[in-house]
């Protein structure tokens, strides 16, 4: 089974774009230059790089945690650097993200840092206690629904922190790296969930250094280097049902 | 039902902390100054009571040469018209031993018993609802006895009501002291929390919290703390009054009238707690939002 991108909406509209985006920090060199990029609905990439070629400003570009020094940045037809203050919970709802610290939240437990997402847009919550447990059961933490993050593992924060970012069925899920604490079973199980959210619609971006990760699976790549993006094909064709089959290896 | 639940760590910072111990220092004080006036305001209903809907009409001894006939005469006189007027529901002549009774205490006995031109004291009680004004019962009395002074009281009880209004006065300056300290305070506490939840607050933030959810967290947390605090304040207000109470207790009776802690007497403080939780509450709220607004 090859995983194609969705083709483009029909109205044209691109889920993610770059529009001649440069960011720098204070005084400093430009991080990111004159970036352009549009991204169709449905679309799974790889964000590759050297270490401090920008992949995590990048992507905070993407979840609004820093706005460009120049040009726009648009999410589902959305000019993000012209919306109103009040209207980014809203484009942020519909943006998941696996932060590379993870960004767990220290007090609250497992089950409660999963909810979190579906608490701040007001769901009810047997709906959360539905989709969190089935969410937590998936990425193998059932056992510690009511475990404090400073009692798990490396890898076991990374995978609330991912059922974090996907609980609510995002739009486009952004992940800085998010198998770098997890053995290669685990790897494969959570890229399986990304590629199950991708078919429901989902874009993905994945920022990694795995590049055995990228060769692995037949996703086109965006290489940043020197401050500057390149979209580059897949650097497989993708066997699917090779890693299908090691993915669901574990639950045989 | 309001979910007390929250994803801020609130209640182990230093805020938490403080906010109720504020709250009950600022409930202790106002109750105290609402209290004061309250009491001192039924002190004063009382001596109105005893006061209001009597009048003294006096009438001065003539020179010592005079005959006794003559006094009596302008008194009886005094008395007559005094009876003729409608609104006039009792009228009494002190005997002199009363007026050497009232005198007493200030010029002794002895003196008291002397020949001194004492006037003739005439007790006037008015009916309720009179509408008979003080002047007309002045003209109706001068008319037959031009020289007879007569007293309301108005005077003396006028200077005490300048001192209630004094009080009362003052109690609102305390009010607004208190309330003014609160709501600073609060603004402070939860600027410090913000800045100690900087972190947490802006991972809300980037799955999709609005301002409005963070605010809401804070205010629910102040409004439990101001709830504690505003228990204490009161009951802290509750022992001193009552302390206060039993010492009043032994202040010559007659002078306080009985000032009794009922039911009705809590409604002001309860309501001025109510108040400062409210304000509490909503200064957190406000202030988060403000303070939000400024974060990306």
């Amino acid at each position: 089974m090859k995983i194609f991108n969705p083709p483009e909406t029909p109205d044209g509209t691109a889920a993610v774009e770059l529009k001649n985006v440069s960011l720098r920090y204070d005084d400093g060199p430009d991080v990111l230059s004159a970036l352009n990029l549009a991204l169709p609905p449905g679309s799974f990439h790889f964000l590759t790089g050297p270490s401090g070629a920008g992949k995590t400003s990048l992507l905070k570009l993407l979840y609004l945690a820093q706005r460009p020094t120049m040009g726009s940045v648009h999410l589902f037809g959305t000019d993000l650097t012209a919306a109103a203050r009040r209207s980014l919970p809203a484009i942020r709802r519909k943006v998941g993200v696996v932060f590379q610290d993870f960004r767990l939240l220290d007090h609250l437990s497992v089950f409660d840092n999963v909810a979190l997402p579906l608490r701040v847009a007001a769901a009810a919550e047997p709906e959360i206690k539905s989709n969190v447990t089935e969410l937590l059961s998936w990425v193998g933490l059932d056992d510690f629904m009511d475990a404090k993050p400073a009692v798990l593992s490396g890898g076991q924060k990374q995978r609330v922190a991912i059922a974090r970012a996907v609980v609510n069925r995002p739009r486009l899920i952004l992940a800085d790296e998010p198998t770098g604490s997890v053995d290669d079973v685990i790897a494969m199980r959570l890229m399986q969930l990304f590629i199950e959210l991708n078919k429901l619609g989902s874009n993905i971006i994945i920022a990694t250094h795995n590049e055995q990760l990228v060769a692995r699976f037949g996703y086109s790549r965006l290489a940043l280097a020197d401050s500057a993006l390149t979209e580059l094909p897949p650097l497989s064709d993708g066997n699917a049902a090779e890693y299908d089959q090691t993915i669901n290896e574990p639950q045989a | 039902m309001i979910s007390l639940r929250t994803d801020l760590p609130l209640g182990g910072d230093s805020a938490s902390r403080f906010i109720p111990w504020l709250v009950a220092i600022m409930i202790f004080l106002g109750t105290l100054a609402v209290s004061g006036v309250s009491v001192f305001d039924t002190i004063l209903s009382g001596w109105s009571r005893a006061v209001t809907g009597t009048v003294t009409v006096q009438i001065p001894a003539l020179p010592a040469d005079s005959e006794q006939e003559a006094n009596q005469a302008r008194t009886d006189r005094a008395v007559i018209a005094l009876t003729d007027l409608p609104s006039v529901e009792g009228v009494r002549v002190l005997a002199h031993s009363e007026i050497d009774a009232l005198l007493a205490p200030w010029l002794g006995e002895a003196a008291a018993a002397s020949d001194l031109p004492l006037p003739d004291l005439i007790d006037v009680t008015l009916g309720d609802g009179s509408t008979t004004s003080i002047e007309e019962l002045r003209s109706a009395v001068t008319t037959v006895v031009p020289d007879a002074i007569i007293d309301d009281h108005r005077r003396w009880f006028e200077h005490l009501i300048d001192l209630t209004e004094g009080f009362r006065l003052l109690a609102i300056g305390v009010a607004l002291v208190v309330t003014t300290a609160l709501a600073l305070t609060i603004v402070y506490a939860t600027r410090a929390s913000l800045a100690e939840f900087r972190e947490v607050i802006s991972v809300l933030h980037l799955i999709g919290a609005r301002d409005v959810y963070v605010a809401t967290q804070f205010a629910k947390r102040t409004l439990i703390a101001a709830l504690k605090g505003s228990a204490g304040g009161l009951i802290a207000g509750a022992l001193a009054l009552f302390a206060i109470g039993l010492l009043a207790r032994n202040v010559e009776s007659g002078f306080l009238p009985d000032i009794e802690l009922t039911l009705g007497f809590w409604v002001l403080p309860l309501l001025v707690s109510l108040f400062a939780t409210t304000l509490a509450m909503v200064t957190a709220f406000t202030t988060v939002l403000s303070t939000l607004r400024s974060m990306v």
